[in-house]
């Protein structure tokens, strides 16, 4: 080409050049990307690449101790299920308990050890190494020990059951100091001491939900979070459909409709602490009616002569006649179980409520049956006295803080700061202790308060044991083994305080190298106290076969024994009036705080799985709301997504307005387990935390935190949000999904047929306006409520 | 005549050569690339042969990769599984050594896939060994192989061909392999 010049030549070659180049990129763009096929270097034992594996051990997620099935492919968890064989959990396991993977891969786990860099709180931390950090602590705790001055050491933990908590016990008795504490939001600390006042006995015992016909609820949101959920759940199923011809009743009363209250045929509000008023008065009215033929039955009458009709209707806001229909059907339909949980038990009268739910079971000799209250065996292992902390507990130990009594705190997956009201003063209590050592996997509220952090295993990489509370009416022990391994550079508890122990010189007490050996060395002890086996020759195979099932025990009840309460106690069984912090003239509203379905105490907030589960009653995703009655929302003049200030003697909150017909006037619920200040990045700074607001006051007997006893006013903010919500609307719209029997006429074509009027008003779940006007004005409060519960 | 096209075409020539030029140029960098860096026979970290293993020593392929027979993926041997011959044979050879190194170090050998499926395809190599198909058939002959090339091209329809071919029972249905 001749008449082709330079400027025509640059430009084609860099024509083509541009064109290769890209051509390159095109083949390697269409090239499969590299992946590698990493082989062990030496594959664990009946290890087969694409197969999973399948292991047993133990929920942490909340206290009830489900046995759990963890499958694993090439060393890593993939899902979370129940454990068929374990007798709590039954192969099932709630979204939680699901969620525990979250726990275990969260992005926000602390990694490895940390020593505080800024001032406290300043989320500022310098790597360590466990070397360096664990024998300086260990020092410093043996100079302590030596010195006489153990007792400065406090170690505070959330719940925890079996071995480790032997060994807890036995590492602080070591030091010389009492301040062992375990905190738990959730814990039952009112019905411990209710069970211990009418039974004797500091235990909870088995519910037999399952071969119960009637259930009397006083607010256990038993499916929801009250004691062992998944086993309650799986009972409470079984009484409505396992059986021939015969459907459990079940009735709820609380002032919120929680996703128990959701499930039942009747829903009932009492007025706030009223309900173990109303459980006397359905008392009452079973031994008028001659429903209670015992030998103390001049005791009882006397004891339960203040709880007439009238009164308690007066007292409690349920019409008469509805209380007397609830006594006779209670005392008619045998097996029947009564329970008492929530606002009911942790009210300022909560143990006494919880006493006359007790005497309620009495009455209709329900105790030690099939389908009532049983009794469960003492716990196979583990320490007998409980270090359960009360709030009055946890103010001792800020006051002990405050004092300079405390020299080191050690906190381990629990989180105060949080889970206790502003109005305890914990967070300033904690600043007056030299040095904060935490063991948790997370940075909490309590955790960013710490000097030094000595990360902890989540339970999934973890040895451990548990026996379950409460437990099935036999004996149950479970052990958790680790089904991956750490993922992280932490370290189990047990091997933290082991590892302790030793750099501390104190090896002849703990002459086990790690927690699993501990494990071992106790559970010979399990294992000689069981009966002979020949299947089962020596330890190991034991062992063996109790890691790989997962759990231990018995498989039948012992048949109930007698049971009749102390003369004294009758005597004594009263409730009285509920008291509430706050006047209320001036702050009207009930606050109902409630643990959320997926967040429990807060401790579910970082786990993205249970952020994004909406609630199951409101259908609200995200964030905090309050909720209010649609008259009680029409008195204030408010609509749903109005930003409120929630007031209390004790602090502020803002939240907006969710408008929810299933709860009672008069009183606002505002869910648990949003408001975290810090908890990683799907934690913080979502909505806020009603702990906040409450004011501490406790249940006096037990100095339990009466979480359900205090009195807020609502002051319009301006403010209005979006409520995110699933579901679409929460009303028919004219599609006729629940039906609605009329108790005065009979059912119509194609719906069921009601019995009698009797059972039709309590098909529709409110009280029946036919049955007297009298109890319908009594009532004028809650028949607004707009909401009907059908039994189909 | 008031308009010509000559005009136009001139200004177009020259942009016509550039784009021409430039797909000639992309052609060849396409292959290019396909020829000198094929992704099909791509380098290991250890230069393992299979022609002396499956082919001089006549190991058979489920002698070390055993879990073709009973689970989903075949998997490539441990460095464990090596050993069990490499700690008395050939021990002075360089690569032995270095496969040496990764088992007292305790390391894994990055092997690099060949063979690979998209995630959205289930492909059981148990049910395959199980229904007597032999590892040469997707793998082609490895056993002459001194770096293991992909010769098949492991697409669906080569699966739908297989299937049909073999009168597999619901071996065209879409959930068989897609699921």
């Amino acid at each position: 080409m001749p008449n082709i010049d330079r400027r025509s030549f640059l430009t084609l070659v860099g024509a083509g050049g541009v064109g290769a180049g890209a051509g390159f990129m095109l083949s390697e763009s269409r090239k499969h990307p590299v992946e590698h096929l990493v082989p062990y270097p030496v594959p664990p034992e009946e290890f087969s690449p694409g197969i999973a594996t399948w292991y047993n051990s133990v929920c942490s997620m909340c206290s009830a101790g489900c046995g759990i099935s963890v499958r694993t492919r090439e060393g890593r968890a993939k899902k979370i299920e129940g454990n068929p064989a374990h007798p709590v959990s039954q192969g099932r396991l709630c979204a939680l308990g699901q969620s525990g993977l979250q726990a275990l891969y969260n992005p926000d786990r602390i990694t490895g050890p940390l020593v505080r860099a800024g001032r406290r709180g300043e989320l500022e931390f310098d790597p360590t190494t466990w070397e360096e950090s664990l024998a300086e602590l260990a020092n410093r705790l043996e100079l302590m020990r030596t010195a006489g001055r153990g007792g400065g050491v406090a170690l505070l933990t959330g719940g925890v059951r079996g071995h480790l908590a032997s060994l807890l016990e036995l590492f602080m008795s070591w030091l010389g100091s009492d301040q062992l504490l375990h905190y738990d939001f959730n814990h039952p600390a009112t019905l411990y001491a209710a069970n211990e006042r009418f039974f004797g006995e500091s235990e909870l015992p088995y519910y037999d939900i399952e071969n119960s016909r009637y259930v009397l609820s006083f607010g256990a949101d038993f499916i929801g979070h009250w004691l062992s959920p998944v086993h309650h759940g799986l009972g409470f199923g079984r009484s409505r459909q396992a059986r021939d011809g015969v459907r459990g009743r079940f009735v709820q009363i609380e002032p919120r409709m929680s996703l128990t209250g959701g499930a039942a045929d009747e829903w009932i509000a009492a007025n706030p602490g009223t309900e173990g008023i109303l459980a006397l008065g359905i008392a009452r009215r079973i031994v008028d009616q001659g429903g209670y033929q015992g030998a103390d039955l001049d005791a009882w009458q006397a004891a339960l002569d203040a709880y007439a009709l009238e009164s308690v209707a007066e007292q409690t806001g349920v019409a008469a006649d509805t209380v007397a229909r609830l006594a006779d059907s209670f005392a008619e339909t045998q097996p029947g179980l009564a329970i008492g949980g929530g606002a009911t038990a942790n009210h300022s009268n909560g143990v006494d409520a919880l006493v006359a739910v007790n005497a309620l079971n009495h009455l209709v000799g329900n105790i030690g049956v099939e389908g009532g209250v049983i009794f469960n065996p003492p716990p196979a292992f583990g320490p007998t006295a409980s270090r359960q902390a009360s709030l009055s507990r946890m103010l001792e130990l800020a006051e002990d803080a405050r004092a300079g009594r405390i020299e080191l705190l050690i906190v381990s997956n629990t989180n105060p700061v949080f889970n206790l009201p502003e109005a305890a003063g914990f967070a300033e209590a904690l600043a007056e202790i030299p040095q904060i050592v935490s063991l948790s996997s997370f940075l909490d509220e309590t955790t960013v308060q710490a000097d030094l952090i000595l990360p902890s295993n989540t339970y999934l990489e973890s040895w451990g044991d548990d026996t379950p509370a409460p437990g099935v009416g036999f004996r149950v022990g479970a052990v958790s083994q680790p089904v991956v391994e750490p993922l992280y550079d932490t370290r189990a508890t047990g091997d933290i305080v082991l590892e302790l122990a030793h750099r501390m010189g104190l090896d002849l007490a703990f002459p086990w190298p790690n927690m699993e050996e501990y494990l071992k060395y106790s559970w010979r002890e399990v294992w000689s106290s069981g009966t002979p086996d020949p299947a089962i020759p020596d330890f190991d195979t034991f062992w063996t076969s109790v890691v790989r099932a997962g759990v231990w025990g018995d498989e039948t009840r012992a048949p109930g024994a007698e049971f009749a309460p102390d003369p004294g106690v009758v005597d004594g069984i009263g409730v009285g009036a509920p008291e509430f912090a706050g006047a209320e003239g001036e702050f009207p509203y009930a606050l109902h705080p409630y643990l959320s379905n997926g967040l429990h105490d807060g401790r579910g907030a970082n786990l993205p799985w249970m952020q994004e589960l909406p609630d199951a009653l409101t259908g609200v995703v995200y964030g905090s709301w309050v909720e209010l009655n649609p008259v009680t929302a029409g008195e204030l003049g408010l609509s749903e997504g109005d930003v409120v200030a929630i007031e209390s003697p004790a602090g502020s909150i803002e939240a907006p307005v969710l408008v929810y017909p299933a709860i009672m006037p008069g009183v606002v619920a505002v869910p648990i387990g949003q408001g975290h200040e810090q908890y990683g990045r799907y934690a913080h700074e979502h909505g806020v935390n009603p702990i906040d607001v409450l004011a501490a006051q406790t249940e006096p007997g037990t100095g339990a935190l009466a979480w359900a006893a205090t009195r807020v006013r609502l002051v319009p903010t301006g403010g209005r949000v979006d409520l995110v919500k699933v579901g679409g609307d929460s009303r028919e719209l004219g599609r006729e999904i629940v039906q609605i029997a009329d108790a005065g006429t009979p059912a119509g074509a194609g719906a069921p047929t009601v019995a009698s009027a009797h059972d039709a008003g309590a098909a529709v779940g409110i009280d029946v306006p036919a049955a007297g006007a009298e109890a319908a004005t009594a009532n004028t409060r809650l028949n607004s409520i707009p909401i009907t519960v059908v039994n189909t | 005549m008031g308009v010509s096209i000559v005009p136009t075409l001139k200004v177009l020539k020259p942009v016509g050569m550039i784009l021409g030029v430039g797909f000639v140029g992309l052609l060849v960098g396409y292959f290019a690339n396909a020829a000198f860096f094929p992704g099909t026979t791509p380098v290991q970290p250890i230069e393992f042969s299979h022609t002396i293993h499956a082919g001089d020593y006549e190991i058979p392929c489920l002698y070390c990769h055993t879990e073709a027979r009973r689970s989903p993926s075949a998997g490539v041997p441990s460095v464990n599984k090596c050993m069990g011959c490499h700690a008395i044979v050939a021990t002075d050879s360089p690569l032995v050594r270095e496969v040496a190194r990764h088992y007292e170090n305790a390391e894994p050998i990055p092997w690099i896939k060949v063979h690979d499926l998209p995630d959205f395809v289930h492909f059981p190599h148990n049910r395959h060994v199980a229904a007597g198909l032999e590892c040469q058939e997707c793998h082609g002959p490895v056993e002459t192989m001194d770096r293991v090339t992909r010769v098949a091209p492991n697409e669906m329809g080569q699966c739908l061909t297989c299937h049909r071919d073999m009168e597999v029972e619901h071996g065209i249905d879409c959930l068989t392999c897609h699921k």
